[in-house]
């Protein structure tokens, strides 16, 4: 029914999507899988209308159709369910259901709205609420229910479902699931973005994986076993790109002793010892990253103790962390890692201003030799050095993110997904970076969602699931199958 | 397109002050071969301190653009409250002390506005109500009435003209070069620029948010203070409607010197020329008989497109 061909996206001098092919039939549930920056997302929201395709065809039911906006896709029978859900809070059930809807025309009561909206809410097993309730009242997975309710009253004949399960519940993960067989049951074509693999095995016919923006021809599900998956969306090229792990690590510097946090739904205990590199492997909401921002001081520690060279810690928002040299980059680096239009050099001072200037003006000397020592350490060439950090690609931003703390010689560097939208060239670098900062005694902890990159590049490693702490192993004693097991319940699906 | 096409292209790219002073240029050519009397040298002085007093103040409110404050949109008010105050004090306890004392006070409604602005969130409403404050202040200390000074040395600081410039003009120029070098070389400058580019990668990077708002505030309430002090000294008096509605004037020269909207970028200098760029637009129009109406709506007409054309450049050099 839904057929995509050699589909092909940039993002400035990043291809994301080289040659993707996708195809749904009706009443057909098809999985889109791949590791986190593999193209699902640039894949979907091309489908949806929100990004142009740089090449490559889509066409439905035979016909060739171009869609360049989201009225376009609506046009075309495409509904999206984005990751950031687009119900207006303010409004009404009902009105939700029917937002955008123009063929109801200008006047319509609340009453009538409500009546046309129950059976599209009962088919997704909402009959229970109160169609002129307001959206707010309602839980995330109920606002999630009323999207595909949307989508049910649109006749939407290809439904995109982008990572629907992520921040829900098991129990309302169930109602999720039941609302997208119906909408499979009533012909429609659904592609299902996830990372879970119980979902995969219970809902899915078909998976089509991505990796490094490369599509692998559909399999059934059925036919496949979860260690198959695996490796089609690891793949095994990656082998080479890290570097060796350290001989031996020093004495314990931080510890961590029952600690609560926002984002954290049990206790974590966990220690890191000087030049070692810990790796908090989970998905998006596993409490990896929670962890960090804790240690950073972004989020208060609730509960439980923390230890850092011996004496107790606990910062008061970011400076404190800054002061006792324990250093954070988050996972969004366009956010809050980089100056975007400022250059490269006065991206790579801005944490050391003081260090660089004398009696409050700026040494240019100063500046100069700081930024040539961690743009070599780094590997990022002069030619970059004249450039804003907004016009590098995302692997070179990457480096300004992360180089600009070294400057403050810390003692523990927290990164949250260390790669995230950065091109495999790049990824080696950074890894090898951090490995020579480690062997001279800095220790990291870094948390991904990639598992390849937890492998390579930890000493040991601790997964997140839900909230909670899985486990701690050494990273000799963990393999691929048993880390994404332990990151994505496998074993319920098994 | 690829990305060597997008880095040569970078290359070529012609600094923002560039544009400025292209326009001035062109405007000075054009009204020179157009209009005899334009290019008569009182002439020019009249641009030239017509510019000057906008000039500084736009200078100031350049720092709240560049460190991502947007406008402060209290600065007549203020400039209204330091003249009243400046008379009071001048009258009260001499020239000397009234100077400093109305930089202090100037310097302390700007830390008044930064807490509120840091507190609030958002400069705009803040320095609204603010204005509001001064200007009833303003009222509330002139008794409505207008004050008057005498003073020799105030006098000379409004009326004198060293080596042929009128003061208004040193203080202008001194103004632009000292605001450039503070925020091209001291410590706080960068952090001003930085805070402007990315407030949240600012404060992950342990940068004072909270202070470079406050010495922005300070800044402009100089650079008001100055005006104040300058009009004062020149008039011999002061009441509490002075530079009433002039608050656009300052933020058209920040916009048409091209200082991004969004903070982080731009410098002081090109507010000035903005300010300069203005004044002779607007004595250019002055000079053809052109009414007020007209000119203000070619001078509003300017801002917009200045801003369309900054917007659309910096989008193609994304």
């Amino acid at each position: 029914m839904l057929r995509m061909s050699g589909i092909v996206k940039s993002y400035g001098p990043t291809r994301v999507l080289e040659d993707v092919d996708l195809a749904v039939e009706a009443g057909e549930v098809m999985a889109l899988m791949g590791e986190n920056g593999a193209g699902k997302s640039t894949l979907v929201k091309i489908l949806a209308g929100i990004e142009p395709a740089d090449g490559g065809t889509i066409s439905i039911d035979g016909a060739t159709v171009s869609i360049r906006s989201p009225g376009h896709a609506q046009a075309a029978g495409i509904g999206y369910v984005a990751q950031e859900l687009s119900i207006v809070e303010s409004l009404s059930v009902a009105e939700n259901v029917f937002l955008g809807d123009e063929t109801l025309g200008f006047f319509r009561s609340a009453a009538s709205l409500a009546r046309r909206a129950k059976p599209y809410l009962a088919r997704v097993g909402l009959d229970h609420i109160d169609p002129l309730s307001l959206a707010e009242e309602h839980s995330v997975a109920e606002r999630q229910l009323v999207e595909i309710a949307r989508l049910l009253s649109r006749k939407a004949r290809i439904a995109i479902l982008d990572e629907p399960t992520a921040a829900l519940s098991e129990t309302e993960i169930v109602r999720v699931k039941a609302a997208v067989r119906t909408l499979a049951a009533e012909g429609c074509a659904i592609i299902y973005v996830t990372h879970r693999m119980p979902e995969v095995f219970d809902l899915t016919q078909k998976v089509t994986v991505l990796r490094n923006g490369k599509s692998f021809p559909a399999v059934e599900t059925a036919g496949l076993s979860i260690g198959d998956l695996i490796e089609a969306m690891l793949g095994r090229q990656l082998g080479q790109m890290f570097p060796p792990r350290a001989a031996h690590a020093g004495e314990e510097i931080l510890r961590l002793d029952a600690c609560r946090a926002s984002g954290l739904k049990a206790p974590v205990s966990l220690s890191l010892r000087r030049g070692e590199i810990l790796a908090l492997a989970g998905q998006v909401g596993s409490g990896a990253g929670a962890v960090l921002r804790m240690l950073a001081g972004v989020t208060p520690i609730q509960s439980g103790s923390v230890t850092l060279e011996g004496s107790a810690y606990a910062p008061s928002g970011i400076a404190g962390s800054i002061a006792r040299k324990v250093l954070y980059c988050s996972d969004d680096r366009k956010r809050d890692g980089i100056f975007a239009v400022r250059s490269v050099p006065e991206n790579l001072s801005a944490p050391a201003l003081s260090a660089v200037s004398r009696f409050g003006l700026l040494s240019p000397a100063l500046e100069g030799e700081h930024v040539t020592r961690i743009a070599r350490q780094f590997g990022l060439g002069e030619r970059f050095l004249g450039r804003l950090a907004g016009n590098l690609s995302g692997g070179n931003q990457q480096k300004v993110a992360l180089g600009k703390w070294i400057g403050l010689d810390p003692k523990i560097l927290l990164v949250e997904e260390p790669t995230r939208g950065v091109d495999v060239g790049a990824r080696s670098e950074i890894y090898n970076n951090l490995r020579n900062l480690a062997d001279e005694g800095l220790s990291i902890i870094f948390a991904s969602s990639d598992t390849q990159e937890v492998l390579g590049l930890a000493d040991r490693i601790a997964s997140f699931f839900h909230g909670e702490l899985v486990r701690i192993c050494n990273a000799d004693d963990v393999t691929a199958e048993s880390l994404t097991r332990d990151v994505t319940r496998a074993s319920e699906a098994a | 397109m690829t990305s060597q096409d997008a880095s040569q292209r970078a290359k070529f790219t012609i600094p923002k002050t560039a544009y400025g002073l292209i326009a001035i240029l062109v405007l000075l050519v054009v009204a020179s071969v157009t209009t005899p009397s334009f290019a008569r040298v009182d002439n020019i002085f009249v641009v030239i301190r017509a510019a000057s007093l906008t000039g500084i103040v736009a200078i100031g409110m350049s720092y709240i653009t560049i460190s991502g404050n947007l406008f402060a949109l209290s600065a007549s008010a203020l400039g209204a409250l330091l003249a009243v105050l400046f008379a009071l004090l001048t009258a009260a306890f001499g020239f000397a002390a009234g100077l400093v004392l109305t930089l202090g006070l100037a310097v302390f409604c700007g830390l008044a506005q930064s807490l509120a602005i840091s507190l609030i969130g958002n400069p705009i409403i803040t320095t609204l109500a603010f204005g509001t404050v001064f200007r009833g202040l303003a009222a509330l200390f002139s008794g409505n009435s207008i004050l008057r000074i005498e003073s020799e040395a105030a006098l000379w600081l409004g009326t004198a003209r060293p080596l042929g410039i009128p003061t208004q003009s040193w203080a202008f120029i001194i103004a632009a070069l000292l605001s450039w070098f503070v925020i091209r070389h001291f410590k706080i400058g960068r952090e001003i620029v930085l805070c402007g580019a990315n407030p949240k990668a600012a404060v992950a990077s342990g940068l004072r948010v909270g202070l470079v708002t406050a010495i922005a505030c300070a800044a402009l309430s100089i650079g008001v203070a100055i005006m104040a002090i300058m009009t004062v000294s020149q008039f011999s008096q002061a009441k509490a409607d002075l530079f009433m509605g002039y608050d656009f004037d300052y933020i058209a020269a920040v916009l048409v010197g091209g200082i991004a909207l969004r903070g982080g970028k731009g410098t002081p200098l090109q507010a000035a020329l903005g300010a300069v760029l203005i004044a002779l637009l607007q004595n250019f129009m002055l000079l053809h008989g052109l009414s007020a109406g007209v000119r203000m709506t070619i001078v509003g007409l300017l801002v917009i497109a200045s801003i369309s054309l900054f917007h659309i450049l910096q989008g193609r050099g994304r």
